[in-house]
């Protein structure tokens, strides 16, 4: 099977304002020579903490954000390489989901209105089937058609994150890239929205770019999983290689920090795997791994040559000494 | 809201409904639109109810208001009725102001959406156009203006826009700035929208609010504006407008304050009333003063 | 152990444009000394207006102690005067804020802010305050203490200024740390960091840590005993194993089984349908109610109270009509 998304060398630079007249104009290194293919009918989770570029990365694969190099191949064509008029007609196939409901959505605008947008844009079926299909996408995500009248703020948040959804939805796309999408809702409403979003993958047959920082989340809905370090792909692997056998120090440390009701304070229990401080700056990145001032298992060679994504075990993973960490392993 | 709405179907409110629903509690602001119907109604509708030419000279100059019951508010040095100026000349006055705020808009909403939504070379081209305006002496270049065109209601209400639009279009850029950095405006990239549609109809509602503040306060300093100007002896002499009642009298203010005064009073009372109303809307505008 | 910290019967109520509303209803709670109370509900249960109470940081008006008792130590904070309020704020209980940019003074360095607090607190001279926060600063593990002490807060990082905040909490030793939501801007890995220096904290000092989140997973990790609170009640109290592997009340197992954490397989995840009502339009009956699976017409009626029922050896405090009827 061909895949949805192929992506290679995915690279984003931001240029930085001169530090002096004369000096070179630094750039901040936000998506460093990523690839990675994602399937039709997939969920790609892309992992990381903030800074670590996975936004960006999944903005600039859909040419929200301007890609600084490399390809993106969806459905066999260059998205990047798209005029501008043929990539917004491109559009149709490729929607999106943000993390904030509250500002996702135009105060001034009816839901009715916002949901029938991406159709008219598009111009997809008749006025009436689009109407039509407003109602019943309504439906599917979960909202009466007597709301459809209403203005967002009269909307929780958990609500406004269907409407989102619908809106996503209405145009038949086959990629939907999911940035953050629970993570501003309160848990109970989380599963809520995550439980639609599975329900909706296999009902529709969905692809996800599905980014977020919440492992847990990542773990429910997706079948492959990227996590993502200042900038580059770590570690990639499908979901239960990454979740049983992690390779990259990096994958265990965020395993590690992440909250797990199976971790009782009252069995003792005291985090195995500590990383301390924080990551280096994106704005000239080092040179070699960028994890290894924070890594229990840096060595020189570490700080001076980059390691590639090769494969270990189950995964992909760019370290130079990859393999499964004793003490997560015993706590586990 | 799921347990509230679950027997009706809900009512929809839109932000402007909101926002009408705040003006209505503020007491301050709905006087002050009071006032200005009521100025607005008294120029538009005054003339039929009192009539009279208010070039014509129709008494003695310098009656002092009251002493004549015909002409309550006196007459000026040629002996022109002071009432029928006021109610004539309010109208031109208030069509200079409302159409030089209209220019302003148009000038400065355009360049400064243009420059805050594409931002790059072009924001940089249009905001040092906007300096070169907004460091020339207003007064003094619409003085140029008006005197290059000859004064008429419409040189003096371009003069006036031409003159305002630089703070016009540095507020609609700053709202643009924000604005398009919201998920809404990617959203609406993201389901294909084209840049146009996206300035005009996703951020310029959204950055409606603060300019139609800044639309109404500049009503109000264009009147005064007007009345600069006619009171230098640029304004139209063939309009009565209450600059060019004050502009005219201003020699005999020591010999009789009525004629000066009276124009001076509806200027400040308009202007009052239309920075009322400014305040109000920008309350009413705000979403952090609704819940209260 | 005694209990340092005591909250009976607190009662909070707030003017709003809906008429008097009531944040917090009867809230009892407690926590010993070297103990840490994990307050845990989804925003807008009332989990922060209890830390401010305590803290004596209501905003008023619009907010108002109705009744009830805050004890710390036996001493009664409710009605106590501003001037003691203050001197206990800070020596005896402080408080982490969620958000550790906006509660630093950004034209300070965080040693001068450090050294002020202590300061407040204790007759020494700036020097030795100076001196005191950089030790601080090492002992909550901020690397180069020395030149830290010398930087504003906007050029520390977020889990950094987050280590300056505790630090200043810490520094005058006080009995009670209340953790408002305290690594909800932060990164997992620096979380972790928070929560382990927290640990560490409690048992050097033997500080009762209250800590408040929406996570049951920190939960876990972190608390000794629960209190889940909805809608300004607390509805379940119990030990943190008992909570976590027996929750009684049907808003705690939503809590739990709501999220997807790690080290549990499932396919689905169990929802709690519907949103926190508003607190001005709780009715008569149990306000979880509607969101509740197992509601019945008394639940509607009747506001629970919360007691244990049973004799089962995990049984613990529950307000439910239903965990008491034996039908849940």
């Amino acid at each position: 099977m061909s895949p949805l998304l192929d992506v290679r060398d995915l690279t984003v630079r931001f240029p930085m304002p001169k530090p002096s007249l004369f000096a070179p104009r630094p750039h901040l290194e936000a998506v460093r020579q990523i690839s990675f293919t994602l399937e039709p009918g997939r969920a790609l989770g892309i992992v990381g903490e903030s800074g670590s570029g996975k936004t960006t990365a999944a903005m600039a694969t859909i040419r929200l954000t301007e890609a600084s190099g490399g390809e993106v191949h969806f459905d066999g064509v260059d998205l990047l390489k798209l005029s501008p008029e043929k990539m917004r007609m491109r559009r149709r196939d490729i929607q999106l989901i943000f993390q904030d409901p509250y500002s996702s959505l135009n105060p001034r605008t009816r839901v009715n209105d916002i949901v029938r947008e991406p159709m008219d844009l598009m111009e997809v079926g008749t006025p009436a089937e689009r109407r039509e299909r407003v109602v019943e996408y309504f439906r599917l995500v979960g909202l009466r058609p007597d709301q459809l009248d209403l203005f967002p703020h009269q909307f929780s948040g958990g609500q406004r994150q269907r409407i989102s959804i619908a809106r996503a939805l209405t145009t038949d796309p086959k990629l939907l890239v999911c940035d953050e999408p629970v993570s501003a809702l309160d848990v109970a409403i989380q599963a809520q929205i995550l439980n639609l979003l599975a329900r909706l993958k296999d009902e529709l047959g969905l692809s996800y770019l599905f980014i977020s920082h919440d492992l847990g989340v990542v773990r429910h809905v997706c079948d492959d999983v990227a996590v993502m370090y200042l900038g580059k792909i770590v570690e990639h692997a499908p979901r239960a290689a990454l979740f049983d056998a992690p390779q990259h120090p990096y994958t265990q440390a965020l395993i590690s920090a992440a909250p797990s009701l199976a971790r009782r304070k009252s069995k003792g229990y005291v985090r195995p795997l500590k990383v301390s401080g924080d990551p280096p700056s994106p704005i000239n990145p080092p040179p070699g791994c960028a994890f290894a001032e924070r890594c229990p298992r840096a060595q020189p060679l570490c700080r001076e040559v980059q390691p590639e994504l090769e494969p270990v075990g189950g995964s992909l993973a760019a370290c130079h000494f990859p393999g499964p960490d004793e003490a997560l392993r015993d706590a586990s | 809201m799921t347990g509230t709405t679950a027997q009706k179907a809900p009512e929809a409110r839109s932000p402007a409904r909101e926002a009408w629903r705040m003006y209505r509690r503020n007491l301050p602001a709905v006087a002050g639109a009071i006032i200005l119907l009521a100025i607005i109604g008294a120029t538009l509708y005054g003339t039929f109810f009192y009539g009279g030419d208010p070039f014509e000279i129709v008494w003695a100059p310098h009656e002092a208001p009251g002493a004549t019951p015909e002409f309550p508010l006196g007459t000026d040095y040629l002996g022109r009725d002071i009432v029928a100026g006021l109610l004539t000349g309010g109208g031109p006055t208030l069509a200079v102001g409302a159409a030089a705020a209209l220019i302003t808009m148009i000038i400065g909403v355009s360049l400064g959406a243009l420059a805050g939504y594409y931002g790059g070379w072009l924001d940089n081209l249009l905001m040092r156009f906007t300096e070169f305006f907004q460091v020339l002496p207003a007064l003094l270049f619409a003085m140029v203006l008006i005197t290059l065109f000859s004064p008429s209601l419409w040189t003096i209400a371009i003069a006036i826009g031409v003159v305002s639009w630089p703070q016009t279009a540095r507020l609609t850029r700053a709202e643009f700035l924000k604005i398009k950095e919201l998920e809404y405006v990617t959203a609406a990239r993201a389901i294909g929208a084209k840049n146009g549609r996206i300035i005009w109809k996703v951020i310029l509602p959204n950055a409606a609010p603060p300019l139609i503040v800044s639309a109404t306060l500049t009503i109000g300093v264009a009147i005064l504006f007007e009345a600069g100007l006619s009171f230098l002896g640029l304004g139209d002499p063939n309009q009565m407008s209450w600059g060019l009642m004050i502009g005219a009298n201003r020699e005999y203010i020591l010999d009789a304050w009525w004629p000066v005064t009276f124009p001076g009073l509806a200027i400040f009372l308009t202007v009052f009333a239309v920075s009322l109303v400014g305040d109000g809307l920008n309350d009413a505008f705000n979403p952090k003063l609704r819940e209260r | 152990m005694t209990a340092l910290l005591e909250i009976e019967d607190l009662r909070v109520t707030f003017n709003t444009r809906h008429g008097q509303v009531t944040a917090l209803d009867s809230v009892s709670l407690h926590v010993n000394e070297g103990e840490t109370l994990g307050v845990v509900g989804e925003s807008g249960c009332g989990k922060s207006i209890t830390a401010l109470s305590v803290m004596g940081l209501i905003p008023s008006p619009p907010g108002r102690i109705a009744g009830g008792e805050i004890r710390l130590d036996g001493e009664n904070l409710v009605g106590a005067s501003d001037k003691r309020l203050r001197r206990l704020r800070g020596a005896e209980a402080a408080m982490i804020f969620q958000e550790p940019m906006t509660s630093l003074n950004p034209v300070f360095t965080v040693g001068e802010q450090i050294a002020e607090a202590i300061m407040l607190h204790q007759k020494v001279s700036h020097d030795r305050a100076f001196r005191d926060a950089i030790e601080l600063l090492d002992r909550v593990g901020i690397p180069s203490p020395e030149s830290r002490a010398r930087d504003y807060p906007h050029q520390l990082s977020g889990g950094m200024r987050q280590r300056v905040m505790i630090a200043m909490a810490v520094s005058c030793r006080p009995r009670v740390l209340i953790a408002d939501e305290p690594t909800t801007a932060l990164d997992v890995t620096v979380q972790a960091q928070i929560f382990d220096l927290l640990n560490e904290i409690q048992r050097d000092f033997g500080a009762a840590i209250v800590l408040i989140t929406h996570d049951m997973g920190a939960i876990s990790e972190m608390a000794d005993r629960v209190a889940v609170m909805y809608a300004g009640r607390v509805i379940e109290e119990a030990s943190a194993d008992n909570v976590l592997d027996h929750p009684l009340h049907p808003y705690a197992r939503g809590l739990i089984d709501c999220i997807p954490a790690l080290g549990r397989e499932e396919t689905d995840l169990k929802e709690i349908p519907g949103v926190v009502p508003p607190l001005h339009l709780l009715g008569e009956g149990c306000a979880f109610a509607d969101r509740c699976a197992h509601c019945e017409p008394r639940c509607l009626r009747e506001k629970p109270r919360l007691v244990t029922h049973g004799n089962h050896p995990a049984a613990h405090p529950a307000a439910c009509h239903g965990v008491e009827e034996g039908r849940i």
